[in-house]
């Protein structure tokens, strides 16, 4: 008795710490990150940087100072990065990582699971609403302007496939969806899931809130180090979430390891190649396009799956 | 906002360092949420007293000096010194020397126009056009290499001539270069005026209608894509200019799509002088022997630059060193419409809008002394200086 729990316990940590979750977790963002530079790179015809480049980067951040600016609530300002990282950690519990049934699971685990996904944005915005930096205060106001914007569409492109799957648990739905592709049948949510993914993670052309050209770097102007890498952990792991939520969604599951991968990164293709395709959007271009066709596709998709079911019956 | 407002407004410093500055200088944005309300503009941060430097220096030291104004373009600002010294010293220079001037003039152009391409999509985050015209531009920084073994100030010029001829192999470079970027500069000016993104953040953006461009003094392609007829190449013939006439490119639009559609439009001019110079390069000397002292008098240079008109006032008294020299820039004519235009636009349209004149910024800035009826003006010597500049920032941080 006393021995399994132990065992239990055990096995538990090394699926929240080393395998799938944590430490693995990490290693693969941070291998997401250089396809995704050496994709873009090749695309705009660049060398791109050697494949431990973002590895070199973090560690190098890791070990450099971190200023605090003054007139910083400073609990906050080194905070923030650790709950932001940790929020994303955590959603992979819940997640088919890497092609594997997920760790942990209940009723309702798609919300909390977008829920802690959209908690990068949110400490971004309050990480640099926090500092006095101007341009981190622009930067925050449009992150969370965007993330007003994109939120409620992409949550309702999740929520077509939980729809059909008639349950709103990550399991069930991609049990359900393991060998049918929605992308066949749910093409505009598949479509706004991508987008919202893009803005999510601020990838160019919905890159405004850290436009470097207008407001340096955004919410995180004033991040240098250990905040800065940590941000930039979260951020890779929430690409990573987020192509796997999308692959095992409307890809057709993503049952195995290898299905896995494949189709991550076909999508994160898709999302290098609109990358390097657009120009980068206006803040209120950002708004414009979610709320009069993000949400607008979205709905009638939903409008087209009520339909279909009650033809069905 | 000079004095202290009843609201208080949100600023937001672009520059001296900025990401979306290559050089420094202030534009001290105010915002309303994304609206810009204000724009003050201070320059002079990278003021280099050369104006000042060639009053010592002898006339062919100061070409050397005054090529140094601009990287961007080096050349024009040589020609146009070379051009008046030579008509003060009432020298005739070789037509061959006249031609290559031009030929260099026009690769330089094309450079400039797609290194500004290039900077413009940067700034509207489209960085795979950034990089696409800057390899092409590579091309032209190979042929520049190969006239004059130089990329950036290649120094072409002499008093009295050129240094570099152009011979067959070099030719044959050219013409291939060319046609290459004949075709790239097509794929480009389809891009920008296609692209349904792109679009969105050059279509009606900064429009400055013709009357205000007038007023607001602006030259080059700034002021051609407002619809004003402005180019020192057709109004002034200068060197083999009135033998091949350049084309006006003008829009009537007066927006940043005007603007990408005039300077990309321009490129083809430049690729078509560029080939009919070559048709008919005349033969002979490179250069023509000039006086070390230059006749006394004043003379007036102007010559169009990639940005605009480029003045030159030179004036001799008769000793091998210049009297005075004055540059004006066509960066300090177009930079008033920015000021002005800005106000109104998105934060984000402001990167844009000041890329869009193509600023040179050490191009610009001068020294200019204002004496506002007080009649007093100083002599510092340069610990006098130094001193004053501590004290001052002394005083600015208590």
């Amino acid at each position: 008795m006393g021995s399994t729990t132990i065992k239990d316990v055990l096995l538990s940590l090394i699926a929240l710490l080393i395998f799938p979750g944590g430490l693995f977790l990490l290693f693969v963002g941070l291998a997401y990150e250089w396809i995704d530079r050496k994709l873009l790179a090749r695309m705009q015809n660049r060398v791109g940087p050697r494949w431990f480049q973002p590895l070199a980067d973090t560690i190098k951040l890791l070990a450099k100072e971190e200023v605090v600016p003054d007139a910083v609530d400073a609990s906050l300002f080194i905070g923030l990065p650790i709950v932001a990282l940790a929020g994303v950690l955590t959603a992979a519990i819940y997640m088919p990582f890497p092609g594997l049934p997920p760790v942990g699971s209940f009723p309702g685990d798609l919300i909390v699971t977008v829920f802690l996904l959209s908690l990068v944005t949110i400490c971004l915005g309050l990480a640099g609403a926090n500092t006095l930096d101007r341009f981190s205060l622009v930067g925050a106001t449009r992150a969370l302007t965007q993330l007003f914007a994109y939120e409620a569409p992409f949550l309702l492109a999740l929520l077509g496939p939980a729809f059909v799957a008639g349950s709103w648990e990550i399991s069930e739905i991609i049990g359900y969806t393991d060998g049918r592709w929605l992308l066949i049948t749910q093409p505009f949510g598949f479509i706004v899931a991508v987008i919202g993914l893009i803005g999510k993670l601020e990838i160019p052309p919905l890159d405004a809130p850290e436009a470097e050209t207008e407001i340096v770097a955004g919410a995180l102007t004033e991040y240098s180090g250990r905040g800065l890498a940590l941000f930039r952990l979260g951020k890779g792991v929430a690409l990573v979430l987020g192509l796997t939520l999308i692959a095992a969604f409307y890809l057709g599951g993503v049952a195995t390891p290898l299905l896995f991968l494949a189709k991550t990164l076909v999508l994160l293709l898709v999302i290098v190649g609109i990358h390097a395709l657009f120009t980068r959007l206006r803040i209120d271009q950002t708004v414009g396009l979610w709320w009069r066709y993000g949400t607008l596709l979205v709905l009638v998709q939903w409008l087209g799956i009520i339909i279909w079911q009650g033809v069905m019956i | 906002m000079s004095e202290v407002g009843k609201r208080e407004t949100f600023t937001i410093p672009i520059g001296p360092q900025h990401p979306a500055l290559k050089e420094p200088e202030h534009f001290l944005i105010s915002v309303d949420g994304e609206i810009v309300t204000d724009v003050v503009v201070r320059l002079g941060y990278a003021h280099r007293g050369i104006e000042k430097a060639v009053e010592s220096r002898t006339w062919v030291q100061s070409l050397y000096m005054l090529e140094r104004i601009c990287g961007i373009c080096s050349h024009i600002h040589a020609m146009a010194f070379c051009l008046g010294v030579e008509q003060l010293a009432g020298v005739e220079i070789p037509p061959r020397a006249q031609a290559i001037r031009v030929i260099v003039a026009e690769i330089e152009r094309i450079h400039s126009h797609l290194l500004w391409l290039g900077v413009s999509a940067h700034e509207a985050g489209f960085d795979t056009l950034f990089m696409y015209s800057w390899r092409d531009r590579e091309k032209i920084m190979d042929l520049l290499e190969g006239l004059s073994g130089n990329r950036v100030n290649y120094s072409v010029n002499v008093l009295g001539g050129v240094k570099y001829d152009i011979d067959g192999a070099q030719e044959t470079a050219i013409r291939e270069a060319i046609s290459f970027l004949e075709e790239r500069t097509r794929h480009y000016l389809e891009v920008v005026t296609k692209d349904a993104l792109f679009l969105q953040r050059t279509r009606g953006i900064g429009v400055m209608t013709r009357s205000q461009a007038e007023v607001l003094g602006t030259v080059g392609p700034t002021a051609r894509a407002s619809n004003v007829y402005r180019d020192i190449r057709v109004e002034a013939p200068y060197a083999v200019y009135d033998k091949y006439p350049a084309r006006i490119i003008l829009d009537n639009r007066g927006d940043l799509e005007a603007r990408f559609f005039v300077r990309i439009t321009e490129l083809f001019e430049s690729y078509r002088l560029i080939m009919e110079i070559l048709e008919t390069l005349p033969d002979g000397d490179l250069s023509t022997r000039i006086p070390r002292r230059i006749n006394a008098g004043e003379t007036v240079s102007r010559v169009e630059a990639p940005r605009g008109e480029l003045f030159y006032f030179i004036k001799s008294n008769g000793s091998d060193i210049p009297e005075r020299i004055r540059a004006r820039t066509p960066t300090i004519c177009n930079m008033m419409s920015v000021v002005k235009l800005l106000v109104g636009h998105q934060l984000a349209d402001v990167p844009m809008m000041l890329a869009g004149i193509d600023p040179c910024f050490s191009c610009n800035d001068r020294m200019v002394v204002l004496n506002r009826g007080r009649n007093k003006e100083r002599l510092l010597t340069w610990e006098a200086l130094r001193q004053y500049g501590i004290d001052y920032y002394k005083r600015r941080s208590a």
